[in-house]
C-alpha cells in the first residue's frame, strides 16, 4: 500500500515536472525553430523616440542574413547607409567612404550585432554568452527578452525585446539607459508559409 | 730600434723605465674603461649608410617606436582577475612617466582626449569643407548625427547635439578606432584564442637607452606584482616581449657569457701554462701581454665608439688566446742563450720579425672588420687590433725586462714536443690525401654555390628561439602590426612632413574606400599641417550665413534652428582659433599618438609613420601602386629590405674579406720576396679555409657573414704557424722547443675560439665555428706541406718541386 502510494506520488510529481515542458516555450526550443533558417531577407520600419527631440526618428530599409555570420543592414531612408556584417568585420559604409572595424573590439556593437545574429541563426549558446535571455509566449506568439552582461554594453543598453512568430523574428525593440527607446518592425519578404512555425520559412529581422 | 747592450739583461734605468711607461698605459685604460657604458644593442649587427628605405628601417628599428614597444600578457585566472590585473598594470604604469603610450583596451581615461578633440574639431575634421556648410550638406550632416541617437552610441552623441549637429568630433573620433584591434571583453583587451588580457605599451626612453629600458621593465614587473598580490594560485602570469626586453635580455646574457668565457678561458689558458711551464712565475708573466691586450682593446672600443658593445667583451676572451701565444714564443724562444741574460737579444734578432709579421698579418685581417658596415664588427676589428698590437708590443718590452731568458720550467714539453716531432714527420706523408681532400671540398663548396650562404640577419639575433615564439604570439593577439608593410613620410620639417603625409593618406582612403586596405593610423588625424588646419578653418561661414543655412537646413527635421545657438558661436570661435601645432599636443592626452607616429630623424628633418592595417584585400602592388609619384613617401617592407640588406653586406663582406685576405697575401710577399716561398705559405691557409668551408658544407650549416669574416680570421691567424713553418725551413731544421711552442700556441688559439664557437650567442659561434676548426687546420697543413723540418734529423736533402 505505502509502496503503491509513493509510485502515485512520484508519478503525480514527474508529471508536474514535465507539465511545463510541454506547454511552455524554451530557449532551446526557439532556438531549434529558428536555426532551420539558413537565410532570409527582410523589410524594416524603425521608430526611435529620442527624449529632447521633436519627434520620433524614422528609418527605414531592408535587412538581409545568411548563416553562419552574415549580416547586413541597409537603411534607405532617410539616408542611405550601409552596416555589414562577415563574422568579425564590420563594415560601414556612408556615400562613398567605407569604414572597416574589428567586430569584437567594440563590445557595445558586437552585442547589439550578437543579439540579432544570434537571434537569427538560432545561436543559443551565443545569446547566453552575452545576455541573459528570458523567452515566453507560444510557439506562434513568442518574446525574447534580452539583458546585456558586458558592462561596455549595459551602461548604454538596458534590454533588448525579439518577438516573433515560428521561425521568423517580427519585431526588435530596444531600451537604453537613458529613457530613449528604439522599435523596430520586420516583414519577411516572402509571406509566411500556412505550415506550422518550424517549417515555415523564417525572415531575417 | 732600442739601445741593445752589448749583453746580459737590460740595464735598471730602463728597465724602470719601460716598466713605469707600461704601467702608465695599463693604469690610464683602466681608467677609460671604468667610465665606458657597456651596452647591447642588437642592432650593432645592422648595417649603416644603405639607400633611403633601408635607413628608414633601420632608423626604425634603432630608435623609432618599434625599439620602444614593449607587449603584455596576462594569462590564466578568471575573466575578471585578468581584468582587475590589467586595469591595475595600466594605471600603474600610466602613473610612472615611464611609458608614452599605454594601451589595454581601457577606455575609462579617455574623456580628456575626447574634450580636446572636441575643442578642436574644426581644425581636425576631414569633413570641415566648403560643401559642408551650405544648407544642403548641413541637412546630410544634421540627418547622419541624428540616425546615430537611440542606439547604443546615442548617449554618447546627444551631450554634443547642441553645439555639434554635424558630428566633427564624431568623425575624428572614428578615424582614431583601429581597422583592426583587439577583442575587448571585461573592459579590456583579450586574446581571441587564449584566456589571456592583452597591454601594448611605448617607453618613453629612446630604444637604445638600455639602462631606463631596463628601469620601466623593473617598473612593468613591479605593478604586476603589486596587482596580483592577493590573487591566489590562479593569479594570472605575466607575459613580458618586445625589442626593449630582447635588448635588456640580451645584454645580460651577453654579459654574464662574457665573463663566463673570460672566466673559462683564463682558467684553460692556466692549465696549458701550467702544463708547458711548470712555473707560476712564467704563468704570471705569460698574462700580463694578456691583461695589457685586453686593456688597451676595450679602453681603445670605448674611446673610438663612446662605449663597448657586450659581444666584443664577449669576443675578448679570443684575445687572450691570441696574446698568450707572443708570450709563450718569448718564453720559449728567448731559453738556452749561451751567456746568461741575453736570451732576449737573441729572441729580438731571430724571432721578434716572424712575430712582428703574424702580428701584421693578424692586424690586416682585423683590419677588415674595421672597415665592414657592421658597427658591431668595425667594434671587435678596433678591439683585436688595439689588443694584438699592444700585447706584442709588451711582449716586446716589458717581457724581456721581467724574464730576460724566458721561462726555465719545462714542464710537460718535452711530450709536446715529441708530439709535435711525430706530426711534423709524419704529415708530409699525408699530403696527397690532404690535398685531394681539399680538392674534394672545394668542388662540394662550390656545388653548393650560393645555397651555403643562406643564413639571414635574424641568424644574428641573440634573442632565443622562446622568445621569439613568445613575441610572435603577442604580436598576433595585439595584431600589432608587425612591421610587415610601413609607409613612411618625410620633410625637411615638422610642416612638409604633415604635408607628405597627408598626401599619401589622401591615397590611402581610396584604397580603403576600394576594400583594398582596412584602415590606417596616421599622426595627421590629431595633428594636421596648418594648411590643412587653416583651408579647414576658410571653409566655416560667418555667423549670419551659417543661421540661413542652418534655418533651412533643419526644416522638418525633430532637431530645429533655435536649440543650435551653441553650434554658430562655436564655429564663429574656431574660425579665429590658432592652428594645433605639435608642441601643443606634447603634453596633453594624444602626446602620446604624435610620438608614436612622429620622429625628428637623426640627419635632420622630421618623419611621419603610416601604420596600416592591411585586411583580406590587400596587395602590396596595388599600395606602392597608389603611392607612386610622391617622392617623399616610401612604401617599406620590412621583409624584404632587410633580406635585401643583407644580401648586399653579405656581397660587400665579400669583397672586404677578399681585399683583408689580399692584403695578408701582399704583406707575406713583401717580406718573404719569393713567390715559391709566398706560395708555400698561402698553400696551407688556402686548404685550411677550403677544409673548413667543405666541413660547413657538410655539416649544412647556413653560412652568414660573420662566418665570412671567421674565414678571413683562419687566414690571418693560420699565416703566423705557416710562417713559422717557412722560417724552420730557411734555418734548416727545428729544435723540438720551437715546435712545441707552435703547438701551444696553436692550442690556445683553438681552445679560445672553441669556447666561443659553443657559445650561445650566434654573433660569437659563428665565429668561433668556423676559427677554431680552421686554425687547427692551418697548422696541420702547414707542418704537412712543409718540408725538412723536422726535428733531431739533421737537414735532409732537399726534393724540387
Amino acid at each position: 500500500m505505502r509502496l503503491d502510494l509513493l509510485c502515485r506520488v512520484v508519478v503525480l510529481a514527474v508529471a508536474f515536472c514535465a507539465a511545463p515542458a510541454w506547454a511552455a516555450f524554451d530557449l532551446p526550443e526557439l532556438m531549434g525553430l529558428l536555426s532551420k533558417q539558413k537565410s532570409g531577407e527582410a523589410r524594416f520600419t524603425e521608430q526611435r523616440f529620442v527624449h529632447g527631440l521633436e519627434g520620433p526618428l524614422d528609418a527605414s530599409g531592408t535587412l538581409s542574413f545568411e548563416a553562419p555570420d552574415k549580416l547586413v543592414r541597409r537603411t534607405l531612408s532617410p539616408r542611405i547607409e550601409t552596416m555589414a556584417v562577415d563574422g568579425n568585420t564590420l563594415t560601414l559604409s556612408r556615400g562613398n567612404r567605407n569604414r572597416t572595424l574589428a567586430l569584437d573590439s567594440m563590445p557595445e556593437l558586437l552585442g547589439l550585432v550578437e543579439a540579432m545574429r544570434g537571434t537569427l541563426t538560432g545561436d543559443g549558446t551565443t545569446l547566453q554568452r552575452y545576455f541573459k535571455s528570458t523567452v515566453t509566449g507560444v510557439a506562434n506568439q513568442w518574446t525574447l527578452d534580452l539583458v546585456p552582461n558586458d558592462s561596455r554594453l549595459a551602461a548604454q543598453v538596458r534590454s533588448m525585446r525579439i518577438t516573433g512568430r515560428g521561425g521568423e523574428v517580427l519585431g526588435l525593440e530596444m531600451e537604453f539607459v537613458g529613457g530613449d527607446r528604439s522599435v523596430m518592425n520586420i516583414s519577411p519578404n516572402s509571406p509566411p508559409s500556412a505550415v506550422p512555425a518550424g517549417a515555415s520559412r523564417r525572415a531575417t529581422p | 730600434m732600442s739601445l741593445a747592450q752589448a749583453g746580459g739583461p737590460p740595464g735598471w734605468s730602463r728597465r724602470i723605465v719601460v716598466l713605469l711607461a707600461w704601467l702608465l698605459v695599463v693604469a690610464l685604460g683602466a681608467v677609460v674603461i671604468a667610465r665606458t657604458q657597456i651596452g647591447a644593442d642588437l642592432s650593432a649587427f645592422l648595417p649603416k649608410s644603405p639607400d633611403l628605405r633601408q635607413r628608414v628601417l633601420i632608423e626604425q628599428l634603432q630608435s623609432g617606436v618599434a625599439s620602444r614597444t614593449l607587449m603584455l600578457g596576462f594569462e590564466g585566472g578568471s575573466v575578471e582577475q585578468r581584468a582587475e590585473v590589467s586595469r591595475a598594470v595600466g594605471k600603474a604604469m600610466r602613473e610612472s612617466k615611464l611609458f608614452d603610450l599605454v594601451q589595454n583596451g581601457d577606455v575609462s581615461d579617455w574623456s580628456e582626449a575626447g574634450t580636446w578633440v572636441f575643442e578642436h574639431r574644426y581644425q581636425l575634421s576631414s569633413g570641415v569643407m566648403p560643401g559642408q556648410f551650405t544648407a544642403e550638406g548641413l541637412r546630410d550632416a544634421i540627418i547622419d548625427t541624428l540616425s546615430m541617437l537611440g542606439t547604443p552610441a546615442g548617449n554618447a552623441i546627444k551631450p554634443l547635439l547642441d553645439r555639434d549637429p554635424t558630428g566633427e568630433t564624431q568623425r575624428v573620433a572614428m578615424e582614431l578606432v583601429p581597422a583592426s584591434a583587439p577583442r575587448s571583453e571585461g573592459g579590456v583587451w583579450m586574446s581571441r584564442d587564449a584566456p589571456r588580457a592583452l597591454m601594448i605599451a611605448t617607453t618613453r626612453a629612446a630604444g637604445g637607452d638600455l639602462d631606463a629600458q631596463a628601469v620601466a621593465i623593473a617598473r612593468v614587473q613591479a605593478a604586476y606584482e603589486a596587482a596580483a598580490h592577493g590573487m591566489g594560485e590562479a593569479v594570472p602570469k605575466l607575459l613580458l616581449s618586445g625589442p626593449p626586453v630582447f635588448s635588456v635580455m640580451s645584454r645580460e646574457k651577453i654579459k654574464t657569457e662574457a665573463i663566463h668565457l673570460a672566466v673559462v678561458g683564463g682558467i684553460v689558458m692556466s692549465v696549458l701554462l701550467l702544463l708547458a711551464f711548470a712555473s707560476p712565475r712564467a704563468l704570471v708573466i705569460a698574462f700580463l701581454p694578456v691583461a695589457t691586450g685586453v686593456v688597451v682593446g676595450t679602453a681603445s672600443v670605448s674611446l673610438v665608439f663612446g662605449s663597448v658593445h657586450g659581444l666584443t667583451l664577449g669576443f675578448g676572451s679570443t684575445l687572450i688566446g691570441e696574446t698568450v701565444d707572443y708570450a709563450i714564443y718569448y718564453l720559449i724562444q728567448a731559453r738556452g742563450a749561451a751567456v746568461a741574460g741575453t736570451g732576449w737579444q737573441r729572441w729580438r734578432e731571430v724571432h721578434w720579425p716572424t712575430v712582428r709579421l703574424g702580428l701584421l698579418t693578424s692586424v690586416c685581417g682585423f683590419a677588415a672588420l674595421v672597415f665592414s658596415g657592421f658597427p658591431g664588427l668595425a667594434q671587435l676589428g678596433v678591439f683585436s687590433i688595439a689588443g694584438l698590437v699592444s700585447a706584442a708590443l709588451a711582449t716586446r718590452y716589458v717581457l724581456p725586462v721581467l724574464a730576460p731568458d724566458g721561462a726555465t720550467g719545462m714542464g710537460m714539453r718535452r711530450h709536446m714536443a715529441r708530439l709535435a716531432g711525430l706530426l711534423v714527420r709524419g704529415l708530409p706523408r699525408l699530403r696527397w690525401p690532404l690535398a685531394a681532400l681539399g680538392v674534394a671540398a672545394l668542388a662540394l663548396v662550390l656545388w653548393q654555390g650560393g645555397h651555403l650562404w643562406r643564413a639571414d640577419l635574424s641568424a644574428m639575433s641573440p634573442v632565443p628561439r622562446s622568445a621569439q615564439q613568445l613575441d610572435e604570439m603577442l604580436r598576433k593577439d595585439i595584431g600589432a602590426s608587425d612591421g610587415g608593410v610601413l609607409v613612411v613620410a618625410f620633410g625637411d620639417d615638422e610642416q612638409a612632413a604633415l604635408r607628405h603625409t597627408e598626401a599619401a593618406a589622401a591615397r590611402l582612403d581610396a584604397l580603403v574606400d576600394k576594400g583594398e586596405l582596412s584602415g590606417y593610423e596616421a599622426v595627421t588625424r590629431v595633428l594636421p599641417s596648418v594648411a590643412a588646419q587653416t583651408a579647414r578653418q576658410a571653409s566655416l561661414p560667418d555667423a549670419d550665413t551659417l543661421r540661413a543655412n542652418l534655418a533651412e537646413a533643419t526644416k522638418g527635421l525633430p532637431l530645429p534652428a533655435s536649440r543650435l545657438g551653441p553650434f554658430v558661436a562655436d564655429v564663429e570661435a574656431a574660425r579665429k582659433q590658432a592652428p594645433v601645432q605639435r608642441a601643443d599636443l606634447m603634453g596633453g592626452p594624444l602626446g602620446s599618438v604624435v610620438n608614436t607616429l612622429m620622429y625628428e630623424r637623426p640627419g635632420g628633418g622630421w618623419s611621419t609613420l603610416v601604420v596600416l592595417h592591411p585586411g583580406p584585400g590587400f596587395e602590396q602592388g596595388r599600395l606602392e601602386e597608389a603611392l607612386a609619384g610622391l617622392p617623399e613617401v616610401q612604401v617599406v617592407d620590412v621583409g624584404r629590405e632587410l633580406g635585401g640588406l643583407y644580401q648586399r653586406y653579405l656581397h660587400e663582406a665579400f669583397v672586404q674579406v677578399l681585399l683583408g685576405a689580399l692584403a695578408v697575401v701582399v704583406l707575406l710577399g713583401v717580406y718573404l720576396r719569393s713567390w715559391r716561398r709566398l706560395l708555400a705559405v698561402c698553400q696551407p691557409l688556402l686548404f685550411a679555409v677550403v677544409l673548413t668551408l667543405g666541413g660547413m658544407a657538410l655539416a649544412q650549416a647556413a653560412l652568414g657573414i660573420l662566418h665570412l669574416v671567421g674565414l678571413l680570421l683562419i687566414v690571418a691567424v693560420g699565416s703566423n704557424y705557416a710562417l713559422f713553418f717557412d722560417q724552420l725551413r730557411t734555418t734548416g731544421r727545428a729544435d723540438e722547443d720551437t715546435l712545441a711552442s707552435l703547438m701551444l700556441a696553436n692550442l690556445t688559439t683553438v681552445v679560445s675560439f672553441g669556447l666561443i664557437a659553443i657559445s650561445d650567442i650566434p654573433a660569437l659561434s659563428s665565429i668561433g665555428r668556423v676559427v677554431a676548426p680552421g686554425a687547427l687546420l692551418a697548422l696541420l697543413l702547414s707542418a704537412a706541406f712543409a718540408r725538412n723540418v723536422a726535428p733531431g734529423k739533421g737537414p735532409s736533402p732537399q726534393r724540387p718541386r
